[in-house]
């Protein structure tokens, strides 16, 4: 039976510093981490609030203990903890992450506002960036949201789906199988319209092609697995649900890019949603596994219209099998209604359009655009990015391995409208552009309303000198003797609807735990 | 050939707005013109600014 697919999306960020030196990547994080928690009025005298890190259990494995690792993690004082962590009143994390500033967006129900929460954790970067700037004036420092530093290394834009518990332990871990044949399939084909784009190949990829469609396929290496910065896996499995474990658990995705085409997040987000909730509800029957799904997947990114082999024989484009998911989630949509997923009509008609445009899309043999008929290149990253890198390519006539095309492809996403080379495309008129700024700034601030987040959201803006720990699926107050716990393990509850009173009534912490004390007995 | 059957979907038109500049090739409207120009010069100048050392410093540290 399926449930609402609460959204969350984790987000490295790319940092480049000239300048300043012996700055080091970690120390510029830090530094911009807490320009921003200061600018929020988070780092007052006497706060005392710290990420709880443990309900963090980064080695441990969905499968069970043989597949974990022994050792546990790592002890930190409150004083680095504070240095790496900003816990927001929009509800989402800010922190540092090994050498990256790091954006985790709150949870969110509906793939429009993740998008927004995900552009607006943009905006959050390069506020800290400029109040850096001002403590660092001499210092050039960049940020991008990509995936690739074209010298081999890649980071993440990791997306994390709430599911049912049952299903999930029945797909990834049970019965892994079923996930080989539905969902694998959905989400090594979904790049077509996922993907960011990238110059030439890098890392491990047997693909030499001179552009990929996707940055982190090549980066695959194996099905499922804990691993995050080696022997990457298409379905991650790290036991970590930040969620009643009994009845909710956690899909964490890290294949997928960083798109910065609100069309293309939007997609991406939506489809996955749709596509889990049919899983859930045992709507999707067929069998599309692949032959060899670590293979398909790069051979899709370095040409998305390729023919892939499926374990049966047949042969099928990406395009083609997507256009069945679709064509599934159409038949759901009219027999199940898609009760869970917000705007499930946009999502379907966005995933037609994007179907239609790239089954019309021609390149050449030398990936020019030939004929583009319904600007796909408007609405989908990898395929904005490589008219950009040809219209620049073939006016100065560059061979593809020329280094200045790896800048454009890095520039792209750098945040920054001043240099950034999306938002110049976008300032120009030149993308199909999906949100309201109005929904961004707010994002900016407040935390979603349908979701757990605005319960830590408003603990946080209102009485952020009380709070202890914070966590996904925690609160803690520190009320001089006690210390209260309040936990949010279910994502569904905390929302507005809940409790806006409570918040309206209660002038400090103790109140509003009384009042929810109150109510609940009451 | 595929051995997936695969569904035609109906032909949507595009709706135009005003203020779209569109990719398509043929008749070039000096609006669009104009913005293309803008997005050079704008090109020219992040590879000016960026300069031969850029890709060295952009190596990263994998995060988890």
């Amino acid at each position: 039976m399926s449930i609402p697919k609460v959204v969350g999306i984790e987000q490295e960020y790319a940092i480049k510093i000239k300048g300043e030196d012996g700055l080091s990547a970690f120390d510029a994080s830090c530094m911009l981490v807490n320009a921003y928690a200061r600018k929020v009025g988070l780092r007052e005298p006497g706060m005392g609030m710290i990420w709880d890190y443990g309900h963090e259990t980064p080695y441990q494995d969905i499968r069970g203990q043989l597949f974990g690792k022994s050792t546990g993690q790592e002890i930190i004082s409150e004083e680095e903890n504070r240095l790496i962590n900003a816990s927001l009143p929009n509800g989402a994390r800010l922190y540092t992450d090994h050498a990256h500033p790091e954006y985790s967006t709150p949870e969110c129900l509906s793939a429009r506002e993740t998008v927004a929460c995900d552009k607006a954790g943009e905006r959050i970067l390069l506020e800290g960036l400029r109040l850096m700037n001002e403590i660092l004036p001499s210092s050039e420092i960049a940020l991008f949201k990509n995936n690739i530093d074209h010298q081999g290394h890649s980071y993440g834009c990791h997306e994390n789906y709430l599911m049912e518990a049952e299903t999930h332990e029945d797909y990834l871990v049970s019965s892994p199988q079923k996930a080989l044949e539905t969902l694998i399939p959905f989400l090594i084909t979904r790049q077509i319209f996922t993907g960011t784009g990238k110059v030439g190949g890098a890392g491990t990829g047997p693909q030499k092609t001179p552009y990929q469609i996707s940055q982190r396929a090549e980066f695959m290496e194996v099905l499922f697995g804990l691993e995050t910065m080696y022997a990457r896996s298409i379905i991650n499995t790290r036991e970590e649900h930040h969620a009643d474990k009994k009845r909710f658990r956690r899909l964490h995705l890290i294949l997928g890019d960083a798109n910065m085409c609100e069309f293309a997040g939007f997609l991406k987000v939506g489809s996955t949603q749709i596509v889990l909730q049919m899983i859930e509800d045992g709507f999707i029957i067929e069998d599309f596994t692949f032959k060899d799904p670590l293979n398909a997947i790069k051979q899709v990114s370095a040409r998305f219209d390729s023919q892939v082999e499926l374990a049966d024989g047949r042969k099928s484009t990406a395009m083609e099998l997507q256009r069945r998911f679709l064509e599934r989630a159409k038949e759901y949509r009219k027999i199940k209604n898609v009760p869970h997923v917000p705007e499930v009509d946009s999502i379907l008609e966005c995933w037609a359009y994007a179907l239609e445009g790239l089954e019309e899309l021609k390149l050449s043999s030398d990936f020019n655009l030939e004929n583009d008929p319904m600007e796909i290149k408007r609405r989908l990253d990898w395929v904005l990015k490589l008219w950009l890198i040809n219209r620049y390519r073939q006016g100065k006539n560059l061979d593809w391995d020329h280094p200045k095309l790896r800048v454009l492809d890095l520039q792209y996403h750098n945040i920054d409208a001043r240099e950034g080379i999306f938002y110049q495309l976008q300032d120009q008129g030149l993308t199909e552009n999906m949100l309201d700024d109005t929904e961004i700034t707010r994002s900016v601030w407040e935390a979603p309303t349908d979701t757990r987040a605005y319960f830590r959201g408003k603990c946080i803006e209102k009485f952020p000198k009380e709070i202890r720990l914070v966590n996904w699926e925690v609160m803690s107050f520190d009320q001089g003797e006690i210390y209260r716990m309040v936990p949010l393990l279910n994502p569904l509850k905390g929302t507005r609807e809940q409790f806006q009173e409570v918040f309206e009534k209660s002038r400090d912490s103790r109140e509003l735990l009384a009042l929810i004390e109150a109510s609940s007995t009451g | 050939m595929a051995a997936i059957q695969k569904t035609k979907q109906p032909k949507k038109k595009k709706v135009k707005k005003e203020d779209e500049v569109t990719f398509a090739p043929g008749v070039v409207s000096e609006e669009k013109k104009k913005r293309l120009k803008k997005l050079d010069e704008f090109i020219e100048g992040v590879l000016q600014e960026a300069g031969e050392e850029f890709l060295d410093e952009f190596k990263q540290i994998e995060g988890e």
